[in-house]
């Protein structure tokens, strides 16, 4: 049965994640402004596990697969593909959650994503990138039900070295325009909403982390991520602050980072009953994202 | 947290291998004996002249170089040819992106830099710090000289943390040789500094 899990999960992290990578993750949500040098290929393969809305049973994998190439010693494009997997019950949120629903890995879409190095923190002092991506995603990554939806995203990554590199200072801003229609669903119980028109949503974040060598190859770090989103015929659906530790390992064929993430407060829309100071329908009370990078 | 304990079963296994075999990934390219040879062809004794520095020295070395010291002994050597000084032969570690990378250099009596051997790098990038083609750049340099990255030393994609770490720390030992070697006493517990200026 393990052994099932194990390599249902390692085919799940060919297929999801909330962004894109580029260059070796200190971190485990927010991005350092390094790119790869030019022809070099990485290979990432991330699995976020997010789970518990505060009632029922909640648990969802989500998993990317993505390969980066340096096209240049500044510019660096990747490609992944995402999956989901999903097990909820017990929850129903109007116009949200509308039952049950468990399924194996699906593949859940698909990103294309170019970043561009304007200073290199260790040539420059200061390092500062930008990133634009393109979001294409087959299934709901709350309800797990069919919706697809399209989004770019613009970030920006600042990063600051000290004490030589021991110490990683990065800090993100970025937004998100999302375009989004559900399917519909038959046997919906009585009187529920399940808005099946285009909806369209804007996200804003903005990250921090500080990661410290602590011995030869090992990062022990600390981030937090602010997310807020706009959404049509709702102003402001949701606003969420998750913040934890994380682990990385970094050798010279791979890396590993392993993150903790605890949702610390949030808000917005709510559902009756749930547990205040956070945002549970479009997020969960935890996440936890483990990644594997391989050099070429 | 319900799927906790079966979530992290994968990144425990995949780390804790890590651990184990991380040491075993290590490579070193010269000994310390190698790299003494190679810089010091002519040199018939390495005499181990390990250098003690003060908090006073430190904190010179720190003004000087621009970068901070890190171990209070500075592995030297004295070479010498039938007892004439030809120079000093000083190992060091700075930080790589993921360990540490070991370099000796050789610095001439009057502060010039004669040659530098990359002893052990263990990056993913950057492998081309290696080659004499870019370690040429620091040979004849003083402290009286530029070193700055980009410029005056050329950068290397993808490896430019160790880049810039090594071009600081061939700097930090020429700053070494002045305040502590330039003029220092041999005796049997090995240098004696001479105090800071």
């Amino acid at each position: 049965m393990l052994k099932r899990h194990l390599l249902v999960l390692a085919i799940a992290s060919s297929c999801f994640s909330l962004s894109s990578f580029a260059d070796e993750n200190l971190f485990g949500y927010v991005k350092g402004s390094e790119v790869l040098p030019k022809d070099a290929v990485e290979f990432y393969q991330v699995v976020t596990q997010r789970s518990d809305k505060g009632t029922g049973h909640y648990t969802a994998y989500n998993t990317t697969t993505e390969l980066e190439y340096g096209v240049s010693d500044r510019f660096t494009v990747a490609g992944e593909l995402k999956g989901q997997k999903i097990n909820t019950s017990g929850i129903l949120i109007d116009g949200y959650m509308p039952g049950d629903e468990s399924y194996g890995l699906r593949f859940g879409g698909a990103e294309v994503s170019g970043k561009y190095n304007f200073l290199s923190p260790a040539l420059d002092n200061f390092g500062l990138s930008a990133m634009v991506g393109l979001d294409y995603l087959t299934l709901d990554p709350h309800s797990g039900r069919d919706k697809d939806s399209i989004s770019i995203a613009l970030d920006l990554q600042l990063q600051k070295y000290f004490m030589e590199g021991q110490l990683v200072w990065v800090g993100n801003i970025g937004t998100e325009a999302t375009r989004a229609t559900r399917a519909p669903i038959d046997n919906l119980p009585e009187g529920f909403e399940w808005p099946t028109e285009m909806e369209v949503e804007v996200e804003f974040s903005a990250g921090t982390g500080l990661s410290y060598r602590f011995a030869p190859n090992w990062y022990a770090g600390l981030e937090t991520v602010y997310e807020t989103e706009y959404e049509t015929g709702v102003a402001m659906e949701r606003y969420s602050v998750f913040a934890g530790p994380t682990l990385h390992y970094g050798g010279e064929k791979y890396w590993l980072t392993l993150t903790w993430f605890d949702q610390i407060r949030g808000g917005g829309e709510t559902y009756e009953g749930q547990p205040s100071g956070l945002h549970l329908i479009e997020k969960t009370e935890q996440e936890i994202r483990f990644k594997v990078g391989l050099n070429f | 947290m319900r799927n906790l304990p079966f979530f992290l079963t994968l990144p425990a296994v995949v780390i804790s291998s890590t651990a184990i075999v991380a040491s075993a990934q290590a490579e070193d390219f010269l000994t310390v004996q190698q790299a003494q040879q190679v810089l010091f062809p002519q040199a018939t004794l390495f005499l181990d002249s390990a250098i003690s520095l003060s908090d006073a020295q430190l904190d010179n070395i720190k003004k000087i170089a621009g970068v901070r010291q890190r171990q209070k002994v500075q592995k030297a050597w004295r070479a010498e040819n039938k007892g004439e000084l030809l120079g000093w032969f000083l190992v060091d570690d700075v930080i790589g992106k993921h360990d540490f990378i070991t370099y000796g250099t050789a610095i001439s009596v009057d502060g010039k830099v004669l040659g530098v051997e990359i002893l052990s790098y263990r990056e993913t990038h950057g492998g081309q710090v290696r080659q004499p083609q870019w370690r040429s750049h620091f040979v004849g340099k003083t402290l009286q000289d530029k070193f700055k990255l980009g410029q005056d030393i050329p950068n290397i994609s993808g490896a430019t943390l160790s880049c810039r770490n090594v071009t600081d720390g061939i700097k930090r030992l020429l700053a070494i040789h002045q305040i502590a070697l330039s003029s220092a006493v041999i005796n049997p517990a090995g240098i004696t500094p001479t105090p800071p200026a």
